[in-house]
């Protein structure tokens, strides 16, 4: 059962810490490793009750946990799903996270759901929309929310502007925080043929709260190399060196190592945040 | 060539490429390098990977007894003619059994759509509200009241009545052991729910299924109690109920009239 009284919000520390997946959880309520923060996608927790709800309230007792969404689908031209944001906001209320986020992109149409990060047009029209819809939900949560930058493959004709443009635009008008994913940059930088260090560059500085960190796959069957976002792999060495670009310019931010596809053992993913935690202690000790 | 699209539009375009109806997002992608459709392929393989796979989780006994190849077909061609509804995927498949019911490629495992109901149902149990059993002393006291009692049972049960040994084919088809599966053509009522972090599943006789299942709808105790009657004129309901409280599935009670504390 879990206690009625309201847990007091656990901040997120500027420390490495691991996306938590129900393969690792047994180890992890059993071993309690050493780990800074956990997080969670927000929809596994969307069903009232069952195991997974009495796993979260145990590792929730025990770290610091953000909750990280894959389904609001704020860019859509459909209307936010209501019962999306109120389940969301139960679930907040219940766990008071340290951070919770979601996409810049869309999932759904006329009803129908995709299930998956999809690219906006860089327009001004979407820029409205996604500056609406993240106020909309920061008002409903009553909180900062944290928006991510997706990895795409493809670009619309009639972008208006660019990809940094525009989220550094969305996170400035809405007032929400940003959740940099530095592999996404270097992702898209491939895949679209831009400069990830002026991307970089672009984001504007106080607003940065998270950033993630993960392994892309390499599609060679097609005309022109293409970087898939796979969560498949250990981080690519161009991407830890954008990590500590990343750093130099932002200070120390709570990184997230996340692994979905493949999942191997959980060493492998503490190893993976031991590098990034290396890198945050130089600048830890830099900044005091 | 098509004007820039408005938002709504050019997704509803998207939404037409990846799930294969045509339509005219190809014109507005930059192809780059790469030709616009095989940029849309990527993500439709990705949206069919992800949809494909949520199924293969809630469905592990229809796939089993199946096969690989064409419960894969099955769910691309459900995918696409049951589009998803919800950002949570775990809302995602409810239909799949009606769906397998009018695939004539299925028609000769008649009982493959009761397996994939059960299976749904194993899923609702698993994510169903907690709430705390009814301590027997107390519900005992209140049954020596002479006003009839309403019972509240546990938000994670569900009943499933099949013509076919859907229990004994589920379990087969999940751990096949050594033997062949041996059916006997009858049928099989089911009842589970959650017994701690697992689901449970039990299989009931007709009065037991009967009574409980007018207790499940908001029936006092007498009249689920005459149901269980009318299935079996030997139903012993304080063997019923005590079964339900060994299982921790009654929750709380109202004396006929009043709501629920």
């Amino acid at each position: 059962m879990h206690d009625a009284s309201p847990l007091a919000t656990r901040p997120i520390p500027a420390a490495a810490g691991i996306g938590l997946r129900a393969p690792h959880m047994p180890r992890v309520l059993a071993e309690r490793p050493r780990v800074p923060w956990f997080e969670m996608h927000s929809e596994n927790f969307f069903g009232a009750g069952g195991a997974i709800h009495d796993a979260l309230e145990r590792v929730r007792a025990d770290y610091p946990l953000s909750l990280h969404g894959v389904g609001l689908s704020l860019g859509s031209a459909d209307a936010l799903d209501g019962e999306h944001l109120t389940t969301l906001r139960a679930l907040v209320r219940r766990y008071q996270p340290g951070l919770v986020s979601d996409h810049i992109c869309w999932g759904a149409i006329g009803g129908t759901h995709l299930n998956d990060l999809l690219p906006l047009p860089f327009t001004a029209e979407a820029l409205d929309l996604m500056v609406t819809r993240v106020q909309q939900v920061q008002d409903a949560l009553g909180r900062e929310f944290l928006v991510e930058n997706v990895s795409s493959y493809l670009t619309f004709r009639h972008a208006e502007m660019t990809e940094w443009e525009f989220v550094a635009e969305l996170v400035r008008r809405a007032g929400c925080g940003l959740l940099l994913d530095v592999n996404n940059v270097y992702v898209n930088s491939v895949n679209h043929g831009f400069d990830a260090h002026a991307y970089l560059r672009a984001m504007p500085r106080a607003a940065v709260r998270e950033i993630h960190l993960a392994g892309f796959t390499r599609k060679n069957d097609l005309a022109v190399p293409l970087l898939i976002d796979s969560h498949s792999r250990p981080v690519d060495a161009e991407v830890w060196a954008l990590y500590a670009e990343a750093l130099d310019r932002f200070g120390p931010v709570p990184t997230l190592i996340e692994w979905d596809q493949d999942l191997p053992e959980l060493e492998v993913l503490l190893a993976e945040a031991g590098r990034a935690e290396a890198l945050l202690d130089v600048r830890r000790t830099r900044a005091a | 060539m098509s004007a820039a699209p408005a938002l709504r539009e050019l997704q509803r375009g998207f939404a037409d490429a990846v799930l294969s109806r045509g339509g005219d997002a190809v014109h507005w992608v930059a192809g780059a390098g790469l030709s616009p459709s095989a940029r849309l392929q990527v993500y439709a393989n990705a949206i069919a990977g992800t949809q494909i796979d949520t199924l293969r989780g809630t469905y592990p006994a229809v796939r089993a007894l199946v096969g690989e190849d064409f419960f894969e077909a099955a769910a691309a061609r459900y995918r696409l003619q049951h589009p998803s509804t919800r950002g949570n995927l775990q809302a995602f498949g409810g239909a799949f059994a009606d769906f397998l019911a009018t695939m004539p490629e299925a028609a000769a495992l008649a009982y493959l759509p009761d397996v994939a109901r059960l299976e749904w149902l194993r899923q609702e149990a698993a994510l169903a509200a907690a709430a705390t059993a009814l301590d027997p002393a107390t519900l005992a006291a209140a049954l020596d009241d002479a006003s009839p009692l309403r019972l509240v049972l546990h938000p994670s049960l569900r009943l499933l009545a099949s013509a076919h040994p859907l229990l004994t084919i589920w379990r087969y088809a999940i751990a096949p052991g050594d033997g062949r599966l041996q059916l006997d053509g009858r049928g099989e009522r089911v009842a589970l729910w959650r017994d701690g972090g697992a689901v449970a599943m039990a299989a009931l006789d007709a009065a037991s299924h009967a009574c409980i299942a007018a207790l499940a709808v908001g029936c006092d105790l007498d009249a689920a109690h005459a149901e269980g009657l009318a299935a079996d004129a030997h139903f012993d309901l304080a063997a019923c109920l005590r079964s339900l409280l060994d299982q921790s599935l009654i929750v709380a009670f109202t004396h006929t009239g009043e709501r629920p504390a």
